[in-house]
């Protein structure tokens, strides 16, 4: 068995491309070797910001043998009635460079008399030979989305291809890409190069990580970001504090060093009076560095970095980081500074020359809209409605800050900053800060009630007016982001427990956009009651309903969120209960029967002559009037058996049209009973 | 390191690796590669290295020379190498060292930062070099210039001088760099960054800011421009007509420094800029390929390294 090494090593590669080219290759590979090869292996992935490499262990060192059947002429014109062979027959043999005599007659399935063949047998080639055509033409056919050419060549790739090492065992796989040839041999660290000019020497594939680190690379993400995050817990607990989590940044500096070393860096006290949210967000977008909070998280006064290399033997890494960090602090303050000098909500004429959507106009309009939105639905909520309105009207007006000029991801916490700062009602403050609440499916939605409300306004008013306006996600175009709104919608309903329908709310805001609509209303409230139905199905799945507990639960209506919630709730606490088998069986036939029928709804239980439809009939009243889902699921468990034993014992389309009648009212009662929880009939 | 001194050995060291060095072009712009030897440079098939240095003007950063770190104008070293050599990064390397910078000391990397202008109808893909976690360089490999594919392509090196004198200083301030020593009978006389162009900053700010006709300037921006077409259909001039658009896209600046530019009308004029670029593009390679010009077309004397 053997094992394989591939290494392209580039000018450095964007880190966000790394994971995808590392993972697009490793599959390719996979599926290469399970073809030719027929063998499964796993695929050990390394990325550096210079280099993609990947290595297998188990490959065969030649190819399985692989017999194919080639099937000739009947076996009537081959060979003739003395049995000996006709030129046909030798013709068909001598195509394949076989004798006559190894020229079989069978009689193939489909077809109708037995016909020559003869079986081939396809060595296997060594697998150093199949490598050295394969790999290249991997390479060349990685989907690259930002391809680039160089120099002369027309060759694309993501960044220029500067080495190739590729080992089956302590053998090199011959191949060239673009005029580079593969060999035993590569790049280490710029650093280690400096007192070592030649490449350096991979004895064997299994060798690799090792020659590697000691010329400086460590060529594994994992590993990488592993020794990062100790050093940032070292280091941070060293300053008295811990780091302001961030995986998506750890990452990121894990991607874009060779040698992954954390740097500790101070910065004057003074920036300290910046908000926490300008800082974590000015130091993580301009020095990719990290914050230390206190136990309190109260920030303190530095900041950890990476460096792309194991030390800062004169201390400069650490005072150019500073330096750097001061200047990007001094212009965070300068904004900050500036932005006081105007009460924020003195921006609103600022916002008419600011388009939120060609069509829909400007962040103005958006303003009032929201504004009126905002009211209304405060109201329908029992809260205070000119509140809802109050906590709308100055809202946007962060948009044309320089703060968030230069960090688009701090709307809203600024304008709630600002706000703050001005003395503003702390219920007002604080719904602005959480308006674009939540950010994204794990972000938290807005803790108060008036953030929650401007929160949905803000996202109704953007849903309802693009899709008035025919700007619809379709498949994977959502170039606005409306699916996240939408589920940012439902969510916040889903999760304050609050009793608004979706669409009914949505129309609202299309009643404030309505002079701008491009399409009919109807059309579009019909699009925007599929959008959100969807983005119901989706909340429950990501609230962990099992999928016969979703599909059972939304078939009951699904605008009433509490409703739904407390059906999903009730159902997957059922969920186990045997009796609920039955119960689906019976409800489908219960639909069944009514499918073709025309029911009233009122019938006299006194036509009904069998024990077992007047015991169903008694339970009626009760579950009809039953409010509460938990029992009334409790109860209809119970009416699973009463239910067999009704089909078993019951034919309802009985001759006497009267008592058919009324068993007919009787199930339709009934499912419309279940169905004030869960259509049964789609729980599998 | 004066800033003189960084300008000296960065033209020293690139004129060593057979660039040659130009000069600034006598108009106003915002970047190195407006200047027409790289931006006529980077097209068509023949061999060119050229380095220089840009004065560049960026309204929208003018600070009234208060601002500690930003600039109105600013000093770009600017390096075009085609085709783009295969050891470019390391010549690149090798120029921080010629500045004094001492790598097995420092932090260096490479991070993604594409290019692109859309006023000459270019775009290219690099990296933002990063020293010590300060962005010192930006490197780009052209793919498309004038709207035209790159073939070969070309790597640009644009150097932030003011930036590089301050980080290797340590300095705070950008109008504390020293320019260079004023030698005299009197005696020597350092002369800072400040005294030389502090108040140009403060007026030039106050140009753009408070003082800039705008109605003039939409006015000069349609002029321009027009001026610009009549020399291209006409004579086919795709020098003077180049120098017509870069000061379109100053006026544009200009505009847009003083908030007057809409972002519904922004696209719009950046087009008006770029279709005139881009038709100077294919002018110039017309008149190219018609072997009129540069000496150095039929093939050059090839010098191995």
């Amino acid at each position: 068995m053997s094992r394989l090494l591939l290494e392209i090593h580039c000018e450095e590669i964007p880190a966000r491309f790394l994971a995808p080219l590392s993972g697009e290759f490793a599959e390719g590979l996979q599926a290469w070797l399970r073809d030719q090869l027929k063998i499964e292996l796993p695929v050990a992935r390394f990325y550096s910001p210079r280099k993609l490499a990947w290595r297998v262990e188990g490959l065969p060192l030649e190819q399985p043998d692989q017999t194919e059947v080639q099937v000739g002429p009947p076996q009537r014109m081959c060979v003739d009635a003395a049995g000996a062979a006709t030129e046909t027959g030798l013709k068909f043999a001598g195509k394949w460079g076989v004798g006559f005599d190894q020229v079989r007659f069978e009689q193939p399935a489909g077809k109708k008399e037995p016909v020559a063949v003869v079986t081939m047998i396809k060595r296997g080639r060594p697998t150093r030979d199949l490598l050295a055509e394969i790999l290249p033409a991997l390479i060349t056919g990685l989907h690259v989305p930002r391809a680039m050419r160089w120099g002369r060549s027309e060759f694309e790739f993501v960044r220029p291809i500067r080495n190739l090492l590729c080992l089956l065992d302590g053998d090199v796989v011959p191949f060239e890409l673009d005029g580079v040839t593969a060999g035993r041999e590569t790049w280490g660290h710029r650093l280690f190069h400096m007192d070592h000019p030649g490449k350096v020497a991979v004895a064997g594939p299994e060798d690799y990580e090792r020659a590697l680190e000691a010329a400086g690379v460590v060529v594994a993400f994992a590993e990488r970001r592993e020794r990062l995050a100790r050093q940032l817990e070292t280091l941070s607990a060293a300053a008295g504090g811990r780091v302001v989590a961030d995986a998506e940044l750890l990452a990121t500096l894990a991607e874009i060093v060779e040698y992954p070393t954390i740097v500790k860096g101070d910065f004057p006290e003074s920036f300290l009076e910046l908000p926490k949210e300008v800082l974590v967000t000015s130091l993580k977008e301009h020095q990719k560095a990290f914050c230390v909070e206190d136990a309190q998280g109260v920030l303190l006064p530095c900041f950890l970095t990476a460096a792309n290399r194991p030390d800062d033997p004169d201390g400069f890494i650490k005072s150019g980081n500073e330096w750097v960090l001061r200047a990007r602090l001094y212009d965070a303050r300068f904004f900050f500074d500036e932005d006081r000098r105007q009460p924020l909500k003195e921006r609103m004429e600022k916002l008419k020359s600011l388009t939120f959507q060609r069509e829909l106009g400007s962040y103005f309009d958006k303003t009032q809209r929201i504004a009126a939105l905002s009211e209304a639905m405060a109201s329908a909520l029992g809260l205070d409605g000119t509140d809802g309105r109050l906590v709308a009207q100055s809202c946007k007006c962060d948009l044309v800050t320089l703060m968030v000029g230069e960090f688009p991801e701090l709307q809203g916490i600024m304008g709630g900053e600002y706000l703050r700062r001005e003395n503003a009602h702390p219920k007002v403050w604080q719904a602005v800060k959480e308006h674009y609440q939540p950010v994204s499916a794990e972000a938290p939605i807005p803790a108060t009630n008036l953030g929650g409300v401007l929160a949905l306004a803000d996202k109704l008013d953007t849903v309802a007016g693009c899709f008035a306006i025919g700007i619809i996600p379709t498949g994977s175009k959502d170039p606005l982001a409306l699916r996240r709104a939408g589920q940012g919608i439902v969510r916040i309903l889903f999760e304050k427990g609050w009793n608004l329908n979706p669409v009914r709310v949505a129309a609202l805001a299309l009643d404030g956009v309505e002079a701008k609509a491009t399409k009919p209303r109807a059309e579009t409230l019909a699009a925007l009651e599929a959008f959100f139905r969807d983005r119901v199905a989706f909340q429950l799945e990501l609230a962990g309903y099992a999928g016969a507990v979703r599909r059972a639960a939304l078939a009951a209506g699904w605008t009433d969120l509490v409703d739904l919630k407390g059906r999903c709730d009730a159902l997957a606490g059922f969920g186990e209960d045997p009796r609920f088998a039955s119960l689906a069986q019976s409800a489908k036939r219960i639909s069944n029967i009514l499918k073709d029928e025309t029911v009233a709804e009122d019938f006299d239980p006194a036509r009904l002559v069998e024990p077992q439809e007047l015991a169903l009939a008694r339970q009626l009243p009760a579950l009809e009037a039953n409010p509460d889902h938990g029992s009334l699921l409790a109860a209809l468990a119970d009416l699973a058996e009463p239910l067999e034993s009704f089909f078993n014992a019951v034919m309802v389309k009985c001759e006497d049209p009267e008592l058919r009648a009324a068993r007919l009212s009787l199930l339709f009662r009934l499912r419309k009973a279940f169905l004030r929880v869960a259509d049964f009939g789609l729980w599998q | 390191m004066h800033i003189q001194e960084l300008i000296l050995r960065l033209q020293r060291f690139w004129a060593d690796r057979g660039c040659l060095i130009g000069q600034p072009y006598d108009l106003e712009k915002g970047a190195g590669t407006m200047n027409p030897l790289t931006f006529f440079g980077a097209l068509g098939e023949q061999p060119w290295n050229v380095a220089y240095v840009e004065p560049s003007r960026r309204p929208k950063d003018g600070r009234y020379g208060e601002n500690p770190f930003r600039l109105y104008k600013h000093l770009q070293m600017q390096v075009l190498l085609k085709p783009s050599p295969a050891r470019v990064q390391e010549l690149y390397i090798e120029s921080l060292e010629a500045m004094g910078v001492d790598l097995r000391k420092h932090d260096l990397r490479f991070e993604e930062d594409n290019w692109e202008a859309p006023t000459l109808g270019a775009w290219g893909v690099g990296w933002q070099v990063m020293l010590d976690g300060m962005e010192i360089t930006q490197f780009t490999y052209f793919q498309q210039v004038g709207g035209m594919d790159c073939r070969p392509v070309s790597a640009e090196i644009t150097y932030g001088i003011e930036r590089i004198c301050m980080f290797l200083g340590g300095l705070d301030n950008i109008f504390d760099i020293t320019w260079g020593d004023v030698k005299t009978d009197e005696g020597v006389f350092p002369i800072s960054y400040g005294a030389v162009r502090q108040r140009e900053e403060y007026e030039l700010s106050a140009y753009s800011f408070d003082h800039a006709d705008l109605e003039l300037h939409w006015q000069m921006f349609t002029a321009f421009e027009k001026e610009a077409w009549l020399l291209l259909t006409g004579p086919g001039h795709f020098l003077s007509a180049y120098e017509q658009a870069l000061k379109m896209s100053h006026t544009f600046n200009v505009l847009d420094a003083r908030g007057a530019v809409s972002t519904t009308e922004r696209p719009g004029i950046i087009k008006r800029v770029r279709d005139l670029t881009c038709a100077c593009a294919r002018a110039y390679l017309e008149h190219a390929a018609q072997g009129a010009v540069r000496p150095e077309a039929d093939g050059g004397k090839a010098v191995s390294a």
